[in-house]
This record gives C-alpha cells, sequence and structure tokens, in this order.
C-alpha cells in the first residue's frame, strides 16, 4: 500500500495543500517566541535597553526552531507521497504542540539546571516523528495487530514487571522519577510503552464478535442485578488487576487512574450500555476508599487539596511545609500570570519543583497567561476530536475501537494532569501529551499519532475502492 | 521605541497567532464536515450498486433452497445479526460472519471472527483473500459460488 504516487497524473493535486496551509501559522508561532526567548536576556541585563533591528536573531540562533520546521516540512513532503490520504490536520496541531513543549524546555533549561533541556527535547521530537513515520510503514496491516493481541498483553504484564523490579530496586520511593528506567544515557519509563499495549489489547479483545455479544446482553441475572459473565472476560480483569495493583505498589496513581480510565472508556465503546461506566466508577470510589484508608501516601495527597492558601494557621503552614509545596507554588505561578501572561521567558517558573514535566502547565500559564492556557486546551480540544472523528469513520469495529482508545490516552492524561496542576484532583505524575519534557512519552505519543494517521489512511483507501 | 514595548508587542500577536491558527484548524474541520455530509446525501439518494451475487450451491443443515441469489454491494456482511447486508438466522452462522468489499476491481473474502470460520475454495480466509467469479465461499456450513 505504500506505492509511491508520484508518476500518477494527480500527483499535484494529490499534494497535503491543507497540512502545508496549516502549517505555515504554527511555523510563525515558534519562530515568534524563539525569536522573544532571544530577547529576553538584553531585557534582563537593561530594562531600559532600546530596541534597534540589530537586535533580532540571526538564522544561527534560530537553528533548533528552523530544524523543527524542517522536519515537519519533511514529513508533510513524504506524507504526500505515501500517505495521501491520511488526516491532514494531526500532525500541524501535533508539530505546534511539541514545538511549545520544546520552546518551553529551552526556556526552563537553566532553571533546572540543565542548560541543554532545550536540545535533548528537539532529539526527541525528532525521534518521536520518525517513530510515527515507521509506525506508518510497518503497520501495513491493521490484523497484524489485532491477531497477537495476546502478545500485546504478555508484553504489558512484562513491562509492568520492569517496572515492578526497577521500583524494588530503587529504595526513594517519593522521588519523582523513581518510575525511569536508566539504560545508559538514556531515561526509559515503561509505561509510556505500557499504555499502548494495553489499548490494542482491549480494544482487539472487545472488537471480537463474540465478546461484544456478551457484554452486550446475554448475561446471568442475581436477583434484578446484570452481572456481565465473569468468565469469559477473564482476560480483561486478569490485565486490569496487575496493572492497578502494580500501580498501587508502585505508587503511580496517575498512571493507575489513566488505565482505569482507559478500561471504562473502552469497555463502553465496545458494549453501548452505560450501566457498566456507573458500576466502574462505583467500585472505584470503593477501591478509592480502600486505598484512602490503607495507604498514608493516598491520605497525604488528598489533604493536600484542603489546604488554605488565604487564612494563616498552623494545619495550613506545616501542610506547606511538608507536601503542598510544589501544588502551592504553581497555583501562586497561575495566578500571577493574569490574562496576557508575563511573556516567554519573563516569569519566574523556577520555584515550582519538577516544573518542566508534571508541572509545566503552570508555566505555560504563568508565561503565556489564561488566553494562551484556552489556547493549548483548545488545542487539545481539537486533536482529540479528529482522534475520534477517525474513529467513527473508520469501517470495521476493531480499528474504531482502536482509534477511539489511543484517543482517550491524550483526553485522559490531559484531563488527570491539567486537573492535578490546578488543585481539582490530588496531584499525580503523569506528563502533559507533548508539552512535558521527556523522551519515551513524546516518542509513545507519536506512535500513537502513526497509528491515528495509519487507520485514517486505510479508510480513505477502503472509501475510494467504493467509488 | 524600547525593548518592552516590543517584547510585549510579541506577546499579544503570540496570543493572536495561536487562536488565528484554531481558527484555521476549525474552518477545515467545518468544511470537512460538509463535504462528508454532502457525500452522504448523495449517497443515501441512490441505493448502492450490486456488483454482483452469491448463488447458494449446498446450503449445509439449513432450509436454504440452493440456487438462491443473494445480491453483493460494495461492502457486504454476512451474519446473524440484523445489521448484516444479507442476515442468515441459522445457529451456526457468528453474529458478524463474513465481510466481502469490492475493490480496484476485485472481490476480498475476510472472516469476521467467526466461531465456525469461512472459507474460500476450501482455503480458510482469515486474512482478506481476493476473489474471482466462479469461486467458492463457504459460510460456516453453507457454500456459495460467486458470480457476476
Amino acid at each position: 500500500m505504500a506505492r509511491p504516487l508520484n508518476q500518477s497524473p494527480g500527483a499535484f493535486r494529490r499534494y497535503r495543500w491543507k497540512e502545508l496551509g496549516l502549517l505555515i501559522v504554527p511555523f510563525m508561532i515558534l519562530l515568534l517566541e524563539m525569536t522573544q526567548l532571544l530577547l529576553v536576556p538584553l531585557l534582563k541585563e537593561d530594562p531600559a535597553a532600546a530596541f534597534s533591528l540589530k537586535h533580532l536573531p540571526t538564522a544561527q540562533a534560530l537553528i533548533p526552531v528552523l530544524g523543527l520546521i524542517a522536519v515537519l516540512l519533511g514529513t508533510n513532503l513524504l506524507f504526500s507521497v505515501f500517505f495521501p490520504k491520511a488526516d491532514q490536520l494531526l500532525l500541524p496541531v501535533v508539530g505546534l504542540l511539541s514545538g511549545i513543549g520544546m520552546l518551553m524546555a529551552t526556556r526552563l533549561g537553566p532553571n533546572v539546571g540543565v542548560p541543554t533541556l532545550g536540545s535533548r527535547q528537539l532529539i526527541w521530537v525528532i525521534l518521536g516523528v520518525f517513530g510515527c513515520i515507521m509506525t506508518l510503514f510497518l503497520l501495513r496491516n491493521m490484523d497484524w495487530l489485532r491477531r497477537y493481541k495476546y502478545t500485546w498483553a504478555a508484553l504489558s504484564i512484562i513491562l509492568v514487571g520492569i517496572t515492578l523490579v526497577n521500583t524494588l530496586r530503587v529504595k526513594n520511593l517519593d522521588s519523582p522519577t523513581h518510575d525511569q528506567l536508566n539504560i545508559g544515557p538514556f531515561n526509559l519509563q515503561p509505561s509510556e510503552l505500557l499504555k499502548i499495549c494495553i489499548v490494542i489489547f482491549f480494544a482487539a479483545y472487545f472488537s471480537l464478535t463474540e465478546n461484544r455479544d456478551i457484554l452486550a446482553g446475554g448475561s446471568r441475572f442475581i436477583g434484578r442485578l446484570r452481572l456481565p459473565p465473569l468468565r469469559k472476560l477473564g482476560p480483561i480483569f486478569v490485565m486490569l488487576g496487575i496493572s492497578l495493583l502494580l500501580f498501587l505498589v508502585v505508587r503511580e496513581l496517575g498512571l493507575a487512574l489513566l488505565i482505569y480510565g482507559l478500561f471504562l472508556s473502552m469497555i463502553y465503546l465496545g458494549s453501548g450500555k452505560f450501566s457498566y461506566v456507573v458500576g466502574g466508577l462505583l467500585l472505584f470510589v470503593l477501591l478509592g476508599f480502600i486505598g484512602y484508608s490503607l495507604f498514608s501516601y493516598v491520605r497525604l495527597r488528598f489533604a493536600v487539596l484542603s489546604i488554605d492558601l488565604v487564612t494563616p494557621g498552623a494545619f495550613n503552614e506545616n501542610l506547606y511545609q511538608k507536601s503542598a509545596y510544589q501544588i502551592v507554588q504553581g497555583l501562586i505561578a497561575l495566578a500571577s500570570g493574569g490574562i496576557i501572561g508575563s511573556g516567554l521567558g519573563l516569569g519566574h517558573p523556577g520555584f515550582v519543583p519538577v516544573i518542566q514535566s508534571d508541572m509545566v502547565l503552570t508555566a505555560l500559564g504563568e508565561e503565556l497567561g489564561l488566553a494562551g492556557l484556552f489556547a493549548i486546551i483548545g488545542l487539545y480540544l481539537l486533536l482529540i476530536y479528529r482522534g475520534f472523528r477517525i474513529a467513527v469513520e473508520a469501517t470495521d469495529p476493531f480499528n474504531q475501537l482502536l482509534a477511539a482508545g489511543l484517543t482517550s490516552i491524550f483526553a485522559i492524561q490531559t484531563l488527570i494532569i491539567a486537573a492535578g496542576n490546578m488543585k481539582l484532583i490530588p496531584l499525580t505524575g503523569i506528563p502533559l501529551p507533548f508539552l512535558s519534557y521527556g523522551g519515551s512519552s513524546v516518542i509513545a505519543n507519536y506512535i500513537i499519532i502513526g497509528i491515528l494517521l495509519r487507520i485514517s489512511h486505510n479508510t480513505a483507501l477502503e472509501r475510494e475502492g467504493l467509488a | 521605541m524600547s525593548l518592552d514595548v516590543f517584547l510585549l508587542i510579541l506577546r499579544l500577536l503570540l496570543i493572536v497567532l495561536l487562536y488565528l491558527f484554531l481558527m484555521q484548524v476549525v474552518i477545515a474541520i467545518t468544511r470537512d464536515l460538509r463535504k462528508t455530509a454532502l457525500a452522504s446525501a448523495n449517497f443515501e439518494g441512490k441505493a448502492p450498486p450490486v456488483l454482483g451475487h452469491l448463488i447458494v450451491i449446498d446450503s449445509g443443515p439449513s432450509s436454504i433452497v440452493p440456487g438462491t441469489p443473494f445480491d453483493l454491494y460494495p461492502q457486504t456482511t454476512i451474519g446473524r445479526g440484523p445489521t448484516n447486508t444479507i442476515q442468515l438466522s441459522e445457529s451456526f452462522i457468528s453474529g458478524e460472519h463474513t465481510r466481502l468489499w469490492y475493490r480496484n476491481g476485485s472481490w476480498y473474502v475476510q472472516d469476521a471472527g467467526s466461531t465456525n470460520g469461512t472459507f474460500l475454495n476450501n482455503q480458510p480466509a482469515r486474512e482478506a483473500l481476493p476473489a474471482r467469479p466462479g469461486d467458492i465461499i463457504q459460510v460456516g456450513f453453507i457454500r456459495f459460488k460467486l458470480a457476476n
């Protein structure tokens, strides 16, 4: 299917002009932000400095942004040749998000003591785009993903096992990076690959006709209560139980929340029964309560929510000193941003711990302001809308469930970390898709985009066969 | 012009550009939706073309009369469920049993995860297999001949 379309007479018409047109404004935004970042040191040296044209950065200083632009343009050209029918809106949106993430890493690098953070993130983004292209080329036949569903299940269990062993080795469970595997210079997070494997497994399992029949009806009754047949759904619950248990042990509340949310979304999409979601949420509340009474660190996370920033008092002061420091600093940063923000490079994000990954939303809120934050939430909304649109248009249940499940990853992850940063739910360490600094996260997210593009390309090809 | 004024202008320009991009994407999406709506309106106006037939040659344990033709559309599903193009209410046919589709001048047959399987000329059709007129397609225990 990866047949070059250069020779066909419609090659010019087939070019992805829409994608190219949508990439122009993101390029302008990135160049503008980089210019701003380069001018800020001048202002800090001399607050009354006058602006002249010779202050404008040279092309050499803009190399990181120009590199990213070149990579995105190259991807546009490559897609036009090999995958002209794939969705044209995903790449511009994702490119802009990861570009902003890269510039934010550049800006935050000196504050967290790693001056090269920006160029590292740039390398991760380029590797991610490469991974996305490879996914598109390798995944010719989606059936391959469906057929080997137990391989994906086994892979997930292995990834969980690696995480567990690694955690037992690392003594300090409270350090924010305890879930990373350090192999040479790389910090790998197995959890990023785990979420993709789990979604593929759920999609393959729920798309089997007999499993959907079982979910949608034909279940046993106990009194008036309808019970899903537990034996048939065993594999699902085993997967779910293992992941949840391990992440309670490894203390990854965010990941446990993500996996449980994915499970509920996919069971709803597979069966169309709202009662499963209600039941699942009740079960979640019960589990949460058990976790709350068993583990002190869960209690601590919830206690942070009750902190009152305005009224002074021994209780609040104690909480602030002990565990609420990060979130309170984050809230102060958000508040100081105001409507239009302090401007990139002009805020003080250095006070917030782990600003470059988990708390990056507060840095964006401080420097781009409420207006910028809304725009970023808008970008996520469009990304998620487009993902679900691809799912709706797909022709067979497996592709529909897979696209919807992969899109749900972005949705749930963004909700969990954004709500955590704003003190609406307990803060849990989970990256903001494309914006947080982190290699595994960026690469995994680009692989998801690759799968979504492949599904949309296959759907369009199938539709073309109709005409 | 002093530098901080210039930076303020950059800042405002940045926000304007961000919203401009959002607007651009929303416009592209709206245009896309209109096109899809138009295409599906056209599609509903005329019934999909019948591109071929499946003729029963061996009805197995079922009560279908051999020789019965079934119309084939560009996307045809065979199964027990009510959403299938060809609905066969037999106990040995799965809810969604077989998919047939027409692309680039050729028919393709693939099993849709059935219990009793789909066979093209006695070969299990677990993956999509190209089929030509005259080929024997077996759905569960019913055998069909593909005809134009």
